[in-house]
């Protein structure tokens, strides 16, 4: 169980952290989720203790986090890093090493790692030579290579192809599924909905909302309505009253229903204004649930 | 991890000592090396004489002449052709430099030989002066007497011995060595530093283990390739100048090459951590050259001062640089090797630089640790009021 309690950051006159407090549990698949500069790095490099909180603590375990705790973490920072002129497989080894394999181990889990993420032919090769996706599975299997206890990754999705999003959601389950912890953070919301149970929403610093998806889900009691109507004005829902536009569709929208106006009152209005291509009551999404967490 | 250091150092030993451009240039310093001493060599053998001799007494003048000669440094060859016209033959296809026909005549191409010649004449005048003395009626033993005269004595006002004048140009080719040496390594320290900051490795690094660790191994690992590139340097620049019989003194030259070693281990180590900071504030490794420009003046100023000491050891500047940490590394080696330095100051630059190295290595980790997880130029003045990134 990972522990952040309390974690508080500022830099200058900027608050990057205000009091943020998460667990991870043992094969939990934890989805980190924020805009740009709500401070998911930063909490993520205190865990990793690259950078040092100006107040709270970080606890593994039911201990406070210490380097020898660290180097059994996994981790991949946001701004990826690798040593353009020396060969995979050797940069694989040494991060190994340094992660207290020794140095037959470290071959062994090198060569499993690049295999695991579809770079072990490209092993003799330096990392300036490879592509930036294939850096990235690389730099993916650096954070793997001494089978850590915890997994940190800071947006792993972001500059994979779909194939390499696929293959590290299945890595992820994998790790998971051995009990490691897993936390990532991510912009693309379908992709978190579609790998994490629970999700830790944060917003200017602070968590917002933080859960199960499910849970988040049915605290947002709103109904939500996804129409798709062909030829329709635009707009057309206008006449109705107690119906809002909660996300703004390319063929229609996905309307949440105030006061008592029902289901059926939306779909007559529909058929009204053309063809009706889809109707459906939704739950709402995680995009929807920050939205209204953030309030926006 | 205790020793997590050994794997830095470790990578940065192999990884730099299998990059191709270290291979070339090492390559080349030596070729370089062996080129320079083979070919002065064969310039500074030029002493050597090929003398043609016809009849018995030419012959034992001859022997007396290469006897002679041998006492000047120079080399004569006997060669024994059996009549005078195969001697004339000789010295006209240059097989010999000169013939001495009967004890009595030279015979030469063109321009005499004018060392051989000088010698010929001092042997044959000796000799004649022998045969005249014997004429007048003088015994064996009393002629003998008479011609066993000492030369005279040299004295010499300012004495620079052989050994010496060998010491000075050892003394100089390790000024060289110690001066590109500490720069090239200095300079990979930084580079190395800047390297991992701007591919942001060092964000992976430093989650795994702690600044003093990774500045440790960086600077030991580049360390002992630096040494271990001199040490083959000296071992085959020495073999080289064995194998052509270049050294009269070797046992002084293995001397020269354990100080350049010792100075380098001292130079590289105080400079290391300067380096190290230097690469440290850059964002990229371009700018480097404008954080290292107060360390490159520094060096070049030494390694001015060290060229000047190989022919004044003992000036007041060349002294009081020896001593100082900065300079000593470029300065002390030629005034140890040119006998300049008594064994307490060769002690008390040692440790000063010691001293210096001790308490620099701490604040440049410190000013490093906080300065190389930050992105962008960082200065220096910023870095050392706050506590912490």
């Amino acid at each position: 169980m990972l522990e952040l309690i309390g974690l508080s950051r500022r830099f200058g006159h900027v608050v990057a952290l205000d009091d943020v407090s998460f667990e991870v549990a043992p094969g939990q698949i934890v989805g980190f989720v924020g805009p740009n500069g709500a401070g998911k790095t930063t909490a993520m490099r205190i865990v990793l203790g690259v950078l040092t909180p100006d107040a709270g603590r970080v606890r593994w375990r039911g201990r406070s986090v210490d380097a020898a705790a660290r180097r059994r973490f996994g981790y991949l920072p946001e701004e990826r890093g690798l040593y353009p002129k020396m060969r995979v497989m050797d940069q694989l080894v040494y991060f190994g090493r340094l992660h207290g394999l020794e140095p037959g181990e470290a071959r062994r889990q090198a060569d499993r790692t690049a295999q695991l993420l579809g770079v072990a032919d490209r092993g003799r090769d330096r990392a300036e030579a490879l592509s930036l996706g294939n850096q990235q599975r690389v730099q993916l299997a650096a954070a793997l290579v001494h089978r850590p206890e915890l997994l940190v990754l800071d947006e792993p999705f972001s500059g994979l192809d779909p194939v390499g999003v696929d293959v590290l959601s299945s890595v992820l389950r994998e790790q998971a599924s051995e009990g490691v912890p897993v936390v990532f953070s991510s912009h693309q919301l379908e992709l978190v909905e579609r790998l994490c149970e629970s999700v830790v929403l944060i917003h200017r610093g602070r968590v917002v909302a933080a859960g199960r998806i499910p849970d988040l889900r049915a605290a947002d009691a709103r109904r939500l309505v996804r129409v798709e109507v062909a030829g329709a004005p635009r707009a057309w829902w206008a006449e109705l009253h107690g119906v809002r536009v909660a996300e703004p569709l390319p063929e229609g929208a996905i309307l949440e229903l105030v006061d008592r106006t029902s289901e059926e009152e939306v779909l007559d209005a529909a058929r009204r204004a053309g063809e009706v291509r889809h109707f459906s009551v939704i739950q709402p999404s995680l995009t929807e649930i920050f939205r209204r967490a953030v309030g926006a | 991890m205790r020793g997590a250091w050994r794997i830095v150092a470790r990578r940065e030993f192999v990884e730099r000592g299998r990059d191709r451009g270290f291979i070339i240039s090492t390559a080349i310093t030596l070729l370089v090396l062996v080129g320079v001493i083979v070919v002065s060599s064969i310039l500074n053998r030029g002493t050597r004489y090929d003398l043609a001799v016809v009849g018995e007494p030419s012959a034992s003048m001859g022997r007396d002449v290469a006897t002679g000669a041998r006492a000047l440094g120079i080399q004569v060859e006997l060669v024994h052709p059996p009549d005078e016209a195969a001697a004339e033959r000789a010295v006209r296809d240059g097989d010999v430099d000169a013939a001495l026909l009967d004890g009595a005549r030279i015979l030469v191409r063109s321009s005499p030989p004018d060392q051989l010649v000088a010698v010929i004449q001092v042997v044959a005048l000796q000799e004649r002066s022998r045969a005249a003395l014997v004429r007048s009626g003088l015994s064996e033993s009393e002629v003998a007497a008479a011609l066993a005269q000492p030369p005279l004595p040299v004295r010499a006002l300012e004495p620079l011995g052989p050994q010496q004048r060998e010491n000075a140009a050892v003394a100089f080719v390790g000024v060289l060595a110690l001066y590109g040496q500490l720069f090239a390594y200095g300079y990979w320290v930084a580079a190395g530093v800047a390297e991992e900051k701007a591919s942001r490795v060092v964000e992976v690094l430093l989650a795994t283990i702690s600044p003093s660790q990774l500045l440790r191994g960086k600077i030991l690992g580049i360390g002992l390739l630096g040494l271990a590139q001199l040490l083959l340097i000296g071992a085959v620049g020495l073999g080289a100048a064995q194998a052509v019989g270049a050294l009269t003194f070797p046992s002084g030259a293995v001397g020269t090459i354990g100080i350049v070693l010792a100075w380098f281990v001292l130079g590289f180590f105080f400079y290391a951590g300067l380096f190290a900071v230097a690469g440290s504030i850059v964002t990229r490794q371009e700018d480097l050259q404008t954080t290292m420009t107060p360390l490159t003046i520094v060096i070049v100023a030494s390694f001015f001062v060290g060229i000047n000491a190989v022919r004044d050891p003992g000036s007041t500047l060349a002294t009081v640089a020896s001593l100082l940490p900065p300079s000593a590394p470029l300065v002390m080696p030629s005034r140890i090797v040119l006998g300049d330095a008594g064994a307490w100051s060769i002690l008390a630059s040692a440790a000063l630089s010691v001293a210096a190295t001790a308490t620099l290595i701490p604040v440049a980790t410190t000013i490093y640790s906080r300065a190389v997880l930050r992105s962008g130029r960082v200065r220096l003045r910023q870095v050392l009021r706050s506590e912490r990134s």
